[in-house]
């Protein structure tokens, strides 16, 4: 499995900081929201169940490849006590430079996917309020069940906005008053280099199909019909 | 006019007339609480339905029975709307006060809930499964155009 990992420095004047599967997880993760968004407002809930089927597959992806994939993407990573949040926060010079999230911003990360998590799974559950519409696991609750995922469902959509929210205010207040744009490297994967530069593990090829194919698999059979 | 009344039989007749009166004060909250159990049951009874259709091997006598519960449920709901039950302090409900203003058209919508869950009652007896399929969608159609129009939304 070390084989197929490999430190990847291929441009001397840039420094790595996002894989491919991460971006393509963050950018299609904020086109998915708006859609979801969107086909809710207007009633379209056949494309609104196909987003949040969408959504299942990118997120369970995300957490398989935190476990298993480039090192910038695992939560051992990123996830850190809060010792190193206080020496970040305070500008520890001596602290070692972090390549990807900062120690604030990981726990942010994992606040977004939770917030995710209950969005999507509530919705599995979800029934309208008519009995018509209704998330492909709602037939295995009643009508006052279905109903309270549909609140939670509510509820847990503001908390993400809010979480939104604060990830665009932290980006803003970077590129603002750091004067340092977050944004371009979640677009082309790199950031100015750094001297020295930090190495950063790439996760294998065996590895993302594996993730990709075990959420894939999860998102289709959670939303496949049922078999009663 | 009671000038000439003892002041016990006033405030006598003044508890009674109460005592009269509170049930009438009542009635709008226990009119609308009265509806919005009546259609969460209309909810919970669709559900049933949409569940067995959404299988592949439904199971007719719980769309029978549902579809029976539904068609009882929309010949009482001429009952549910009187006037005064709409929105006012205390009074939370979701009817929207077109409901009395545009009274007409109000009463179409719920002719055409009336008539479809007759005609969904009538398939659902009938055992056909793609006749039910097909006319629980025309059914659902009357709860959407009625609910569009009438009641505030809550999206979700």
């Amino acid at each position: 499995m070390g084989g197929e990992r490999l430190i990847a420095m291929p441009d001397p004047h840039r420094q790595f900081v996002w894989d491919i599967p991460i971006r393509i997880f963050h950018w299609s993760l904020v086109g998915l929201l708006a859609f979801s968004w969107w086909s809710a407002e207007n009633y379209r809930m056949d494309w609104h169940r196909l987003s949040g089927q969408a959504v299942l597959f990118l997120l369970i992806f995300r957490v398989i490849w935190g476990i298993l994939g480039t090192q910038t993407a695992r939560f051992r990573h990123f996830l850190k006590g809060p010792r190193a949040i206080r020496a970040w926060w305070k500008g520890d010079q001596s602290a070692p430079e972090q390549i990807g999230h900062n120690p604030l911003g990981g726990w942010s990360v994992v606040a977004m996917l939770l917030a995710l998590g209950a969005q999507v799974v509530t919705g599995l559950f979800a029934v309208d309020i008519d009995g018509i519409e209704s998330g492909p696991l709602s037939h295995l609750v009643d009508f006052e069940q279905g109903r309270l995922a549909s609140a939670i469902h509510d509820t847990s959509f503001n908390i993400l906005l809010a979480l939104i929210a604060l990830h665009v205010a932290a980006v803003v207040f970077y590129l603002l008053v750091r004067r340092q744009n977050l944004v371009g490297p979640m677009l082309t994967g790199t950031k100015a280099a750094l001297q020295p530069a930090v190495p950063v593990r790439r996760g294998g090829v065996v590895q993302l199909l594996c993730s990709l194919t075990l959420a894939g698999a999860a998102a289709w059979w959670i939303f496949a019909d049922p078999a009663f | 006019m009671a000038a000439g009344m003892k002041p016990g039989w006033k405030a006598g007749a003044l508890v009674v007339i109460c005592a009269l009166a509170a049930p009438l004060l009542a009635a709008p909250n226990d009119i609308v609480a009265m509806r919005v159990a009546g259609f969460r049951e209309v909810g919970a009874a669709f559900k049933n339905i949409n569940d067995e259709l959404k299988s592949s091997t439904p199971q007719k006598y719980v769309i029978q029975l549902s579809a029976r519960q539904i068609r009882d449920y929309a010949r009482q709901h001429y009952g549910w709307f009187p006037a005064g039950s709409g929105s006012k302090p205390g009074v939370k409900t979701a009817a929207k006060p077109e409901i009395w203003s545009q009274a007409a058209a109000f009463k179409t919508a719920q002719d055409g809930f009336a008539k479809q869950a007759n005609a969904f009652a009538t398939v659902a007896a009938s055992g056909d499964v793609a006749r039910m399929r097909a006319q629980a969608k025309a059914l659902g159609q009357t709860c959407t155009v009625c609910h569009r129009s009438f009641r505030i939304e809550e999206r979700r």
